[in-house]
């Protein structure tokens, strides 16, 4: 007869962790988008409402049983530990243990994903050290160079690309920023040199030299599972690099700005619009494009919610 | 429900074995053993303390993994960037086929650097504008890791690597003592048509003389060519023209699946398979075995293989007689219907404009195919001696001479080429021992490699530099696309360095280049760059009639005096493995047959009548004797349409590869080599002496798909005759049904809408849609033993069925209600006249006569997607541009969508492929994922998968249009199955697009969706198949 409750058990166990589960998504962070904040009011409201009510009703009921008690001695109840001990005793220990345990991960769990699973994975801030302290500040900032002259396939390609050692040697083969280092190559300088094999005294390159490539640090991790494109958001969407890389030029040390989650992409679809009227595909594709209430198409309403446009 | 017994897709659908019952309506064939978990069975019962461990366990595990650090990932850039790399942006070099070894136009697609598709050169016209799946699958021969990694030495049994100096300073010494000594020496080479190869082995003679070339070709095409000698004074293939041509009658010739250059055929076939003005051509196909091309004919006959001969010579006569000419005297043998004089008449009436060919390997039999074709006046038109083919130039007689020569010890040394005799040729392994020195150029230790003194690794030719020379002044360039990724040198150098003409031991990287530059400028001129950039070259003289120069009355006594025989085996090749030189490539054995849909091995094809009488069925296994070679047991496999009394077994199976190769490639099949008739003058595929078959003990489950994901009997195929059809072209789709839809409507006036039209007409079957289909989306290899449990990943299938088809007038019992009934010949067997209650004899005449279609099934696309209201968790939906999208992030595995598609085409990934070294295929190791698509997920186990339209394609297309500022055209790209496709029987666009080929297709009169009676309105139609055949409208289309 022991099979059969083992059986009860676990199947038990296992709905209750399907529970925790279906709790813990339908608490994910898409609930703003499915209620406005109105409702999440009237329902606050409501429940404070309620809540006062029960109370008052629960005052009422234990003044009537006071009196009823001062009135019949004979019938006064037991305490409320006497009542739960009476009520538990002949409960199954390990049911009732696996039990507690069970509303315990629900609840717990619940409370995690909102407020700690949410930011699992996600490296907003992330700022590593990098093989060369390369500052943006400096370059972008200070000296104002032009983002897509390093990441130059930042129009024509998925990838922005971290530039290759020659592209630094366009400039670096003179600029050596001897006055801060007592008329020495600057070190950081030095390790673009060191990768290239180039002498920077002698101002040429060594023969065969066998070059190595700088193994920086991948800030922005997105996964493999979501396709991104640069030049889609650049070029078609007309984007500045900050909007997504943050004040990169105030940067001395790059850390990733944005959270990178898909809630992040998604609310800037939902709002930003589409370069209709300026760009000869939209003309012919969005003749009959019906624009509800906006006075411009929004990436969401081209179609930039669909789960295929980006995984695949 | 079920519609009719009209269409099935193997025997035991047809006679409804139980075991096909049993899992025709599953979808998983292996169900979850959850009645043995909740079974007494004490080795599934779940225990309390096992699963409170287990339970504490995994929370633990999660719990410690969670706290696990996020791991740091690198980005390394190009230290000098290349001038033409854009990281993210493929790149197309146009470049020649790997498989088709006398040159063939492709583009390769390249990213970062690293070849990862092969694509078909459309501005090629000539050449079709198709790849098969044996190119496709060929890419995995670059990034094989059994590769020779360089120069070695044979030091008694073992290889020992050596510097390339030393190798060069060993074999210029053996060369010159073979020199010295008035020995030969021989290249022995596929047959080839490289410029390069050519000039080099003419340097190699200059400087040691006595330098012999060999062409050798393991299935070889001598008999056209001694034919060709005898009849027009030119040994050589002429260029077939099947788009010319309004009657083809082929004697065993498998031109559209594997005989001389099927893309091209196929392309040209297809031309002309699509009805015009109430016109298409008729395709007569006469075969042993059931081939590619039979299952696409309007009419097939079963033929004995042996009597070939026979067959052209009644052709001959009939022609004869039709012309009013005198008959040679010969033997005479019609076919069932007197199907010979009918063809003739088709032919005479066509004269100029048909074509006959045949695919036996005997000079008589191809002289009498030239008086044939001569008499009907057909060169000039359909047959371009002009302008011939260079390519299968291998001449059995000139090899046979060479193992003569190597018998008797006349050969000092011998440089193999690409060429592998010691597997293809039954008795030259033996003789290897008798030259003293061997040298290989294998890419793989292979057979021949294995007993050579020297390996010289070449290049693989994605590395090299060539010029190929396909037909007569038509070239075909071959250009790097990636540096060498092990330690070779193509073998155009490494001769150029043995004949002294170069010293670049050490590996002078543009020594190949500067080489194929000098021989463009003097042998054909012009501006190299931009021929390299277009990848071929045409110069296509005009093509005119010529004589015949040979008596067909000596032929057709030569073949009257021949024995034939009843009984005979018959040596094919297979559409996707050919003859067997890329072994090591997993993609083309996981493709299905296109007629057999078995993967993987080779078996003995027998009919049914045949098995019937020797009692083999399916999955037995037989010994099989012929030509003095026995094997001992080899799988039987029963082929509906295959001529009784013929066996059939396919050639290059049984390879010997490297030992490190350990997964379902090693010892695959068996060699059948050595049972080839070398007996006579050219080598003889047909063996009709001492061929014995039978049963013995034992059992042997082929990987076969035939039966997987069935359409249980609902009436998706659609066909009608050509007469009928130019009757009432909308013949079969007349049909609407009253449909009530509970789903919205989709709004595809905005934007794109994507849909595909699949013509039955001149869809082949060939199956290169799979492989092309597979690679553009990394769909991983799952290997024999997954596809016997029917979890093949492909994304799109080839769904092959039967029908039978009365051979002649006949009274046949249908049943007890209806009786007796009439049926004339052609008929279709249908809903009213089941098969069931035939008598034997009649129902061995019907398994002769089968029709086949063929059915691409992927997915439909669906607007009333029946897998997307079933998703728990949205990971399928639909998008705007009326894509069935799938998510393979929200994706949990539940398979409701794959119990719940009608069509069948969802795939559920069981393993994680491309970790796991259960699956050594290219997917698990770090040079295989060199090939990997970085624009497709790598799916990882546990989700469902399926045809996306290729959304990677379409999207990039759209975003280069909305980068470059401009209107998108639909036809600016398409998906990998229709790009490949050589019949061009694929065509996928926008609707919305006026100007797209599909918005003309999808409303065609042919077109219809497949099960349209569920209202699930796919984005797919299909064009109804309609055969040049004279019959009445009889089609109509039985349904609920």
């Amino acid at each position: 007869m022991y099979e059969p409750k083992t059986k009860i058990l676990n199947t038990l166990i296992l709905l209750a962790l399907s529970g925790a589960l279906n709790t813990a998504s339908a608490n994910s962070q898409n609930m703003s988008s499915f209620y406005s904040e109105s409702t999440l009011l009237a329902v606050i409201i409501l429940s404070a409402v309620l809540l006062l009510i029960s109370g008052l009703l629960w005052g009422i009921k234990n003044n009537l049983k006071a009196m009823h008690a001062k009135d019949n001695p004979e019938d006064a109840s037991p305490s409320i530990m006497e009542r739960i001990k009476a009520k538990t005793s002949h409960w199954n220990p390990t049911i009732a243990t696996l039990a507690i345990a069970g509303i315990l991960i629900v609840v717990l769990g619940a409370f995690g994903y909102k407020y700690g699973m949410d930011e699992v994975g996600v490296q907003q801030g992330y700022s590593p050290d990098q093989p060369i302290n390369f500052s943006h500040k400096i370059h972008a900032g200070q000296y104002n160079i032009d983002c897509k002259y390093c990441h130059s396939t930042v129009e024509k390609s998925k990838s922005a690309s971290i530039p290759a050692l020659n592209t630094c040697m366009n400039c670096h083969k003179y600029v050596q920023a001897r006055e801060k280092y007592n008329d020495n190559i600057s070190p950081e300088i030095q390790k673009i040199y060191d990768a290239i094999g180039w002498d920077g005294e002698a101002m040429e390159y060594k023969e065969d030299y066998e070059v190595k490539p700088i193994k920086w640090v991948r800030i922005h991790n997105l996964p493999d599972l979501a396709y991104f494109n640069h030049s889609q958001h650049v070029v078609v969407g007309n984007l500045e690099c900050q909007t997504c890389h943050g004040p990169i030029e105030e940067m001395d040390k790059v850390y990733q700005f944005s959270t990178l989650q898909m809630g992040w992409c998604i609310d800037c679809h939902r709002e930003r619009g589409i370069d209709a009227e300026n760009n000869d595909y939209y003309e012919e594709v969005h003749k009959n494009m019906v624009i509800d209430g906006k006075d411009y198409i929004t990436v969401a309403q081209n179609g930039g919610l669909e789960c295929g446009k980006c995984h695949y | 429900m079920k519609s009719s017994n009209q269409y099935w897709k193997g025997i035991d659908e047809l006679e409804q074995t139980p075991e096909f019952v049993e899992s025709e309506g599953r979808e998983f064939y292996e169900g979850l053993p959850l009645d043995k978990v909740f079974s007494n069975d004490d080795s599934f019962r779940a225990n309390r303390r096992d699963f409170l461990k287990f339970f504490g366990f995994s929370v633990g595990a999660v719990a410690l993994a969670a706290c696990n650090k996020t791991p740091v990932k690198y980005a390394m850039p190009y230290a000098i960037h290349p001038d033409n790399v854009t990281p993210g942006v493929p790149l197309h070099y146009a470049s020649s086929s790997i498989s088709d070894y006398e040159g063939f136009p492709m583009l390769v697609k390249v990213r970062e650097g690293r070849p990862i598709k092969f694509e078909p050169n459309k501005e090629a016209e000539f050449y079709g504008g198709g790849l098969d799946g044996l190119a496709h699958a060929s890419i995995l021969s670059l990034y094989d890791t059994n590769r020779t990694p360089g120069a070695q030495k044979k030091i008694e049994t073992a290889y020992d690597s050596i510097e390339w100096a030393e190798a060069d300073e060993a074999i210029m010494k053996g060369l010159s003592s073979a020199a010295s000594s008035g020995k030969q020496i021989a290249v022995v080479s596929r047959s080839s048509t490289s410029l390069l190869l050519k000039s080099a082995v003419e340097k190699l003679n200059e400087k040691y003389g006595n330098v012999v070339h060999v062409n050798y070709e393991p299935v070889s095409y001598s008999g056209i060519l001694h034919a060709n000698e005898q009849s027009f004074g030119k040994k050589a293939i002429p260029a077939y023209h099947f788009g010319k041509a309004d009657v083809i009658v082929s004697f065993g010739a498998d031109f559209l699946g594997t005989w001389i250059s099927p893309v091209r055929f196929s392309a040209d076939w297809g031309k002309n398979r699509v009805p015009k003005n109430g016109k298409m051509s008729k395709h007569i196909q006469f075969e042993s075995l059931m081939s590619l091309s039979g299952a696409n004919a309007d009419v097939r006959v079963p033929m004995t293989a042996s009597s070939t001969g026979a067959h052209l010579v009644t052709l001959y006569n009939e022609l004869l007689q039709l012309a009013g000419s005198s008959m040679v005297s010969g033997p005479k043998k019609e076919l069932a219907g007197q199907a010979i004089k009918h063809a003739a008449e088709d032919l005479w009436k066509a004269r100029g404009k048909s074509l006959v060919v045949s695919g036996s390997n005997d000079v008589n039999d191809q002289i009498i195919v030239n008086a044939i074709n001569t008499l009907l006046g057909n060169y000039g038109t359909t047959i371009d001696m002009n302008n011939h083919f260079n390519g299968y130039s291998g001449d059995d007689s000139s090899f046979k001479k060479f193992t003569s020569d190597v018998n008797s010890g006349r050969v000092g040394a011998a440089i193999f080429v690409d060429a592998n005799p010691s597997y293809s040729h039954k008795s030259f392994g033996s003789l290897l021992s008798k030259i003293p020195l061997t040298v290989s150029n294998a890419l793989i230790m292979d057979e021949t490699a294995r007993s050579c003194t020297y390996l010289t690794p070449d290049l693989h030719a994605l590395e090299s530099w060539d010029i190929k020379e396909p037909y007569v002044g038509s070239y075909v360039f071959n250009q790097p696309t990636i540096g060498p990724v092990f330690q070779g040198r193509q073998i155009a150098e490494s001769l150029m360095v043995w004949s002294g003409q170069s010293n670049s031991a050490s590996g002078d990287k543009t020594y190949t280049y500067e080489l194929t530059k000098s021989i463009f400028d003097s042998k054909i001129g012009g501006d190299f760059n931009k021929a390299i950039e277009r990848g071929f070259l045409m110069s296509t003289a005009s093509a005119s009639p010529v004589s015949l120069g040979v008596s067909p009355a000596d032929a057709a006594s030569k073949i009257g005096a021949r024995k034939t025989s009843e009984t005979n085996l018959v040596l094919y090749q297979k559409v996707g493995v050919r003859d067997g030189y890329f072994a090591n490539t997993p993609w083309a054995h996981e493709m299905p047959d296109p007629v057999t849909k078995v993967c993987w091995d080779n078996y003995l094809s027998i009919s049914k009548p045949d098995a019937d009488k020797a009692g083999l069925k399916d999955g037995d296994v037989a010994k099989v004797t012929a030509n003095g070679v026995t094997l001992d047991s080899i799988p039987v496999l029963i082929q509906p349409g295959q001529a009784r009394g013929t066996y059939g077994i396919a050639l290059g199976y049984g390879r010997m590869l490297p030992e490190s190769v350990q997964n379902d490639l090693k010892d695959l099949g068996q060699n059948v080599y050595p049972m080839v008739d070398h007996s006579g003058n050219t080598c003889n595929y047909v063996i009709s002496e001492g061929v014995s078959v039978e049963k013995v003990e034992g059992a042997y489950e082929l990987a076969r798909t035939q039966s997987h994901h069935t359409i249980e009997g609902r009436n998706i195929v659609r066909e009608a005759s050509l007469d009928a059809y130019n009757e009432d072209p909308y013949v079969t789709n007349h049909h609407k049904h009253n449909l009530v839809s509970l789903w919205e409507e989709h709004d595809y006036s905005k934007g794109h809408h994507w849909a595909m039209a699949i013509d039955l007409n001149s869809c082949t079957g060939c199956s290169a849609c799979i492989v092309s289909c597979s690679i553009e989306n990394n769909v991983p290899i799952v290997g024999r033993t997954e596809i016997r449990r029917r979890r093949e990943m492909h994304w799109i299938r080839i769904d092959r069925y039967y029908s039978f088809e009365v051979p002649q007038a006949a009274t046949v019992h249908i049943d007890k209600i209806m009786g007796d009934a009439e049926v004339s010949e052609g008929d279709y067997l249908t809903e009213e006249k089941k098969i069931n209650n035939y008598t034997e004899d009649t129902s061995d005449a019907l398994y002769d006569n089968v029709k086949v279609v063929h059915q691409p099934m992927l997915c439909q696309h669906c607007d009333h997607a029946p897998c997307e209201t079933v998703c728990p968790v949205l990971a399928t939906t639909h998008s705007g541009e009326g894509l069935n999208q799938m998510t393979y992030n929200r994706c949990i595995g539940t398979k409701y969508c794959a119990n719940n598609c009608p069509y069948k085409v969802r795939r559920f990934n069981w393993f994680r492929f491309n970790e796991n070294k259960k699956f050594d295929y290219h997917f698990s190791n770090d040079l295989g994922k060199m090939v990997i698509n970085p624009d497709v997920t790598v799916r990882s186990r546990g989700v469902m998968e399926k045809c996306s339209f290729c959304v990677q394609r379409i999207q990039s297309a759209k975003l280069q249009a909305k980068r470059e500022d401009r209107k998108m055209e639909s036809d600016e790209f398409t998906t990998a199955c229709a790009q490949t496709c050589p019949s061009k029987a694929i065509v996928f666009g926008d609707l919305n697009d006026p100007k797209s080929e599909i918005s003309k297709l999808y409303n065609n009169e042919r077109s219809y969706h497949v099960i349209e009676e569920l209202d699930t309105k796919p984005s797919i139609v299909y064009m109804t198949k309609i055969r040049n055949k004279k019959e009445k409208s009889n089609n109509h289309v039985a349904h609920h």
